[in-house]
């Protein structure tokens, strides 16, 4: 195939910059098109006014004298419908934002042309200036797909340009075309399209028809396609499919993601020595070593996970496996009010329910899109993990089996409350039924790497930019309430230091006076601190589960994140911000007692804490997130009303059960 | 005499079934679409009108072959589209 281009006027010789639109049904290599044409300069944004992210990028004409704003608007397969993805197009498109593009690129699928065209003659009757970049050319003709490029710019009265967006094959011939579309002489079209409203698949199938010749029999590869959709999509065979890749995912995530994790942990604990040793002792030190260090290594903490995500899901989406997948999980889903669309957010959640909503802007149903939106905080995330493993300790501490089946319990609990809170909202506030999946099947294909890390990127940044700023400023306030005000040593710490102070005291023994003093002092400071003393306020709200002033300080503190609970509790065990769960935590969390000497964590009040911490929105940044993704303040208010008290029903019935099965 | 195969779209006699009810590998030509609310992402996919299709997988997912695309569509959706086979095509 040869490069059909209308005949131009000369390029300006000023440098400037110009807008250029990349439009194009989903799965026709549009994200790979701009990737390769913008590269690693690209960002994504939400569209002004609306939930649905709009990339931007940088990219230059061949020629070096102008650099092309490129928007890669969201995939679409008629700019008619009633859909956010439509709307947003065609309001581009018209410029009603401001934002007329100088150039549109309509990237088409070679091996699909009738339907693609649709959108093609959409936008000429709009009087769009507008290139056609003709994807996957190769693709074509290895399966006998042969299509007449001149006859098809011909008919189209547009500059068509054959590319590979994957190898970058082509791309320099459709930079000079779309570097002179806007004063280029288009010629009319020779086949015009049919004035809007009349039928446009007509005129796109006669296009079609004329210019394309299939010189081979597709049906080998169509067969093998249809083997592969019968397995992936069967009931039984596609489950197991789906339950093996997932299961895969979730083992790369967790076994990969560990390693970056701990070296960010350990990174950001000693930049915070560092900090405390360069700086005075004073507020300002506590503020920059414990608020801010400490809040910005809570938000990094999660980036591993996150990017190792978006990169494993683009991978396997490339693949075509997704869409595949969306039915098998369609079929379970649907029975409880969610869309088959959900499973690659609530997927998602399990890392972390920030992303995961984030990712509900592919669900096209606003309905199905709340529901989801809805239920996502209650897949366990990796917050939950160390309170998981702290609390199934305490529980089961001879009994490991039994500490693993009670964690594997936890996920079980968490996914369940979500699927019968769906179904719930789906016959009282969100009423109606999930609509059913119609999706387009992409042919099965090589992943591309590039898009994958690009896409990792994109979140990671995404991530960052909106919830780390509130896990930040959440940190430094939960610093302040921990910390201020601030009180003088309890007695018993005085005579300890003074002790272990004392001329002829052995330097070993000192160290271990000076060690239980500490102690002392930072259990008093956290009971006399704000957090504390909102803690003693709040106790008789949890009391019915069992817990006393202490576990409802931990409570109180991880409302901002959960794992904050770990670091809290063993503040007030033993005098120390631990935030892993190693034996000597768990030690002093089991010899914690209440103010009448009974254990903090007896059995029942561990497993009513554990029921607790699954169910409970125990996560303002979740909360800022939906709301932004909802638009009200109404569906997280609910979020957090409905989840705290499920979480507070569910723990206080099974501490009740146990107290009265004989469980202390 | 009436021709022995009438052309698809004037074909009154042959009666529109459910895409459900369609063998495998049987190609035909959609005549109705009853669930209104999915119209029009049909539409958009190239479920149009009259246009011709191939059912590639029966069950749920309904897996059908329209203009090289393939599209995959619910049970309860395929149940209310309705076609009318091709003779040549109809086992």
């Amino acid at each position: 195939m040869s490069t059909a281009v209308a005949s131009p006027a000369p390029a300006p010789s000023a440098v400037s910059t110009r807008r250029v639109a990349l439009i194009g049904n989903p799965n026709t290599g549009k994200t790979t098109l701009f990737n390769a044409l913008s590269g690693a300069r690209a960002k994504t944004s939400n569209f002004p006014g609306t939930t649905t992210a709009v990339r931007t990028g940088r990219a230059e004409a061949t020629n070096g004298r102008r650099a092309f704003e490129v928007l890669d608007l969201p995939g679409v397969y008629d700019l008619d419908l009633d859909l956010p993805e439509s709307r947003i197009a065609a309001t581009v498109l018209d410029g009603s934002r401001g934002t007329t593009p100088d150039a549109v690129v309509a990237i088409v699928d070679a091996c699909n042309l009738p339907r693609n065209l649709v959108l093609v003659g959409q936008l000429l009757t709009r009087g769009v200036r507008v290139a056609l970049a003709l994807n996957m050319a190769d693709l074509a003709q290895k399966r006998g797909i042969a299509i007449d490029v001149t006859g098809l710019a011909a008919a189209l009265g547009v500059p068509v340009v054959p590319i590979v967006a994957r190898t970058g094959q082509g791309l320099p011939a459709l930079r000079q075309v779309v570097d002179e579309l806007p004063e280029a002489r288009l010629p009319s079209p020779g086949t015009p399209p049919p004035p809007p409203g009349a039928d446009m698949t007509a005129w796109a199938d006669a296009v079609a028809t004329a210019v394309t010749k299939e010189t081979a029999p597709a049906g080998r590869h169509d067969r093998r396609t249809e083997r592969v959709d019968a397995f992936l999509t069967h009931p039984v065979y596609g489950l197991l499919a789906f339950a093996l890749t997932m299961g895969a995912l979730f083992w790369v995530l967790f076994a990969l993601a560990t390693v970056p994790m701990d070296l960010i942990e350990a990174t950001f604990a000693q930049l915070g020595t560092l900090v405390e040793r360069v700086l005075p002792p004073g507020p300002v030190r506590d503020l920059v070593s414990q608020g801010i260090v400490g809040g910005i290594a809570g938000t990094v903490v999660f980036l591993p996970q996150i990017c190792l995500l978006f990169f494993l899901i683009t991978l396997l989406e490339d693949t075509g496996y997704l869409a595949r997948a969306a039915f098998v999980m369609d079929r379970w889903l649907s029975r409880f009010g969610l869309p088959g669309h959900a499973f690659v957010p609530l997927l998602t959640s399990h890392a972390c329910a920030l992303p995961g909503i984030m990712s509900t802007r592919l669900i096209p149903d606003q309905r199905d899109r709340l529901a989801t939106i809805l239920v996502a905080p209650f897949m366990s995330c990796s917050a939950r993990l160390p309170v998981y493993v702290l609390l199934t300790t305490l529980l089961f501490a001879d009994r490991p089996a039994a500490a693993g089946l009670a964690f594997a319990g936890c996920y079980l609990l968490g996914a369940l409350a979500a699927l019968f809170t769906a179904k719930i909202f789906g016959s009282t506030i969100l009423k109606g039924r999930a609509r059913p999946m119609i999706l387009e099947l992409p042919s099965y294909k090589m992943p591309s790497l590039r898009n994958a890390l690009l896409t990792a990127r994109d979140q990671a940044l995404a991530f960052l930019s909106t919830a780390g700023t509130v896990i930040v400023a959440i940190c430094i306030v939960m610093w302040w309430l921990s910390a201020y005000p601030k009180v003088d040593p309890p007695p018993q710490a005085v005579e300890l230091r003074a002790a272990a102070e004392a001329p002829g005291v052995d330097p070993a023994r000192a160290e271990t006076l000076a060690a239980e003093a500490a102690g002392l002092e930072a259990r008093a400071s956290q009971a006399g601190s704000f957090a504390g003393r909102i803690g003693h306020f709040v106790a008789p709200v949890f009391e019915p589960l069992g817990f006393d002033w202490q576990l409802t300080v931990g409570v109180l503190t991880s409302f901002l994140a959960r794992e904050v609970f770990v670091s809290t509790m063993s503040v007030l065990a033993a005098g120390q911000p631990e935030t892993d769960v190693t034996d000597g935590v768990v030690a002093s969390m089991r010899a914690m007692t209440r103010d009448d000497g009974r254990p903090v964590f007896a059995p029942a009040t561990a497993a009513s804490a554990l029921v607790f911490f699954v169910l409970a929105m125990q996560c303002l940044p979740t909360l800022t997130v939906t709301r932004r993704e909802t638009g009200t303040v109404k569906y997280a208010a609910l979020q957090l009303g409905y989840m705290s008290t499920l979480a507070w029903v569910a723990a206080f019935l099974l501490h009740q059960g146990l107290r009265a099965a004989g469980v202390a | 005499m009436p021709p022995l195969t009438p052309p698809v779209a004037a074909l009154p006699s042959r009666a529109a079934v459910p895409l459900t009810t369609v063998p495998v590998g049987a190609t035909a030509t959609l005549h109705e679409v009853r669930d209104a609310a999915s119209r029009p992402v049909l539409k958009s996919l190239g479920l149009t009108d009259a246009c011709v299709l191939r059912l590639c997988k029966v069950g749920d997912p309904c897996i059908v072959l329209v203009r090289s695309t393939r599209i995959g569509i619910s049970r309860d959706v395929a149940q209310t589209l309705y076609v009318v086979t091709h003779a040549d095509d109809a086992r």
